[in-house]
């Protein structure tokens, strides 16, 4: 235990560990990946008697008798930053990684923005255009449901920074696929009109927060589990409440809003 | 059937490519992910629609052989399988029945919303069940392999 009385590099480890863990959850892992991340690096430290518990809102980390508390505020899926934080720690668990080199790395993987605005807007018209293939659209229903993809993407940033931002922006990116869709149907009649909408969210509605619900519920992270289901049946109302409106909306103004 | 079959790998493809630089793959993954995620789609295109399997047989035989395949990947590239499996199964994650079921609770229709949504679990059910039954089976044999050599 003489290890735990050393002052500085302890805390730094500890807070790697933290660091560690945060991104991995802050991305998209689930729980028992944050658990096995921050074990992996602790090992490598040589640090004994840690203990960790995480939910998606927070993690919980004790070594001996010092305890960090970790708040985790934004939630997404960013695959990258989880395949680089995991080889970090795969470092430091070999023993390849000095605490000061992963204290850089890590650093690195936090700055790095991801794809540009530009990259998700193409991205987010082609993932939206390529659905509506799978639900019935034909060439016209693809080409509107492009340009929809891309402007629900297009919108997202002006929610980034807002309180609820991730609903608002749901909701605001169901609304405006549900608006246009209808809308631009009445100019030219480009095919079915549902396929459009379906596809114009789908890149909204991944699901995919569901399934980690599930594996998480599956490998024993019951609370875990519970709270993902409660938030992607939040945001998939959020979406589903702005193609109402926007139905709703249309049908008041006869057919179309333009 | 062929047409059909053919434009819904073309959507699950360009689909699966969306979305992985929607979720920042890495850039190598994202080739192999789509492939297998065409695959999978497929794989369940064709025991559902086709061969007249169940619902949940065809997501849990699709979601083996997409996770069997994120696997291997996973331990060629080293990388976690998790990266590969997120993308893989866009596809057949069902965020569409789960868009239904809020939308007919927004309509106030809750027969269709109990619908969906029991249909959504079930598949959502299927999917994880899948994933997990191969990445356990995976951990114990490559588990086993480490006691045999070491």
């Amino acid at each position: 235990m003489e290890h735990l009385s050393g002052g500085a590099d302890v805390a730094l480890e500890i807070d790697l560990l933290c660091r560690a863990a945060q991104l991995i959850l802050e991305n998209g892992g689930e729980t028992y990946r944050v658990e096995e991340t921050a074990l992996r690096m602790a090992k490598g430290f040589g640090l004994s008697g840690v203990s960790i518990a995480a939910l998606p809102t927070s993690i919980f980390v004790g070594v001996g008798d010092r305890v960090r508390i970790v708040r985790i505020r934004r939630r997404g899926t960013n695959t990258s930053r989880l395949e680089r934080t995991n080889d970090v720690s795969r470092h430091v668990e070999r023993g390849e990684m000095s605490a000061a080199e992963a204290d850089a790395a890590l650093r690195q993987i936090a700055a790095d923005p991801g794809a540009s605005q530009l990259t998700l807007i193409f991205a987010c018209g082609l993932a939206a255009a390529s659905f509506s293939l799978l639900f019935g659209g034909g060439l016209g229903v693809f080409a509107v449901t492009f340009v929809l993809g891309m402007l629900v993407q297009a919108v997202q940033p002006l929610f980034a920074k807002m309180e609820m931002g991730v609903l608002f922006g749901n909701f605001t990116g169901g609304l405006l696929t549900a608006v246009l869709a209808q809308s631009i149907a009445s100019v030219i009649p480009y095919g079915s009109v549902n396929a459009a909408i379906v596809g114009g969210i789908m890149p909204l509605l991944s699901g995919l927060l569901m399934t980690t619900a599930m594996r998480d519920t599956m490998y024993g992270d019951l609370i875990s589990g519970i709270t993902r289901v409660v938030e992607a049946l939040l945001l998939a109302a959020s979406v589903a409440l702005g193609v109402y409106v926007g139905l709703k909306l249309v049908a008041m103004m006869g057919g179309a809003l333009l | 059937m062929i047409r059909s079959l053919l434009i819904g790998c073309i959507g699950a493809f360009g689909g699966t490519v969306g979305f992985g630089f929607m979720l920042n793959a890495p850039r190598r993954v994202v080739l192999p992910s789509s492939l297998t995620a065409v695959l999978g789609y497929l794989l369940y295109d064709l025991l559902f629609r086709f061969a007249g399997q169940s619902l949940i047989f065809s997501y849990f035989f699709a979601t083996v052989v997409i996770s069997v395949i994120c696997e291997i990947a996973a331990r060629v590239m080293r990388m976690p399988s998790t990266i590969f499996l997120l993308s893989a199964l866009v596809p057949l994650v069902p965020g569409y029945s789960f868009y239904c079921a809020m939308l007919a609770l927004v309509e106030n229709d809750g027969a269709a919303a109990a619908s969906h949504g029991l249909m959504a679990v079930q598949i959502v059910a299927a999917i994880a069940v899948g994933a997990a039954v191969t990445s356990v089976a995976f951990r114990s044999v490559s588990g086993y392999l480490r006691r045999a050599r070491g």
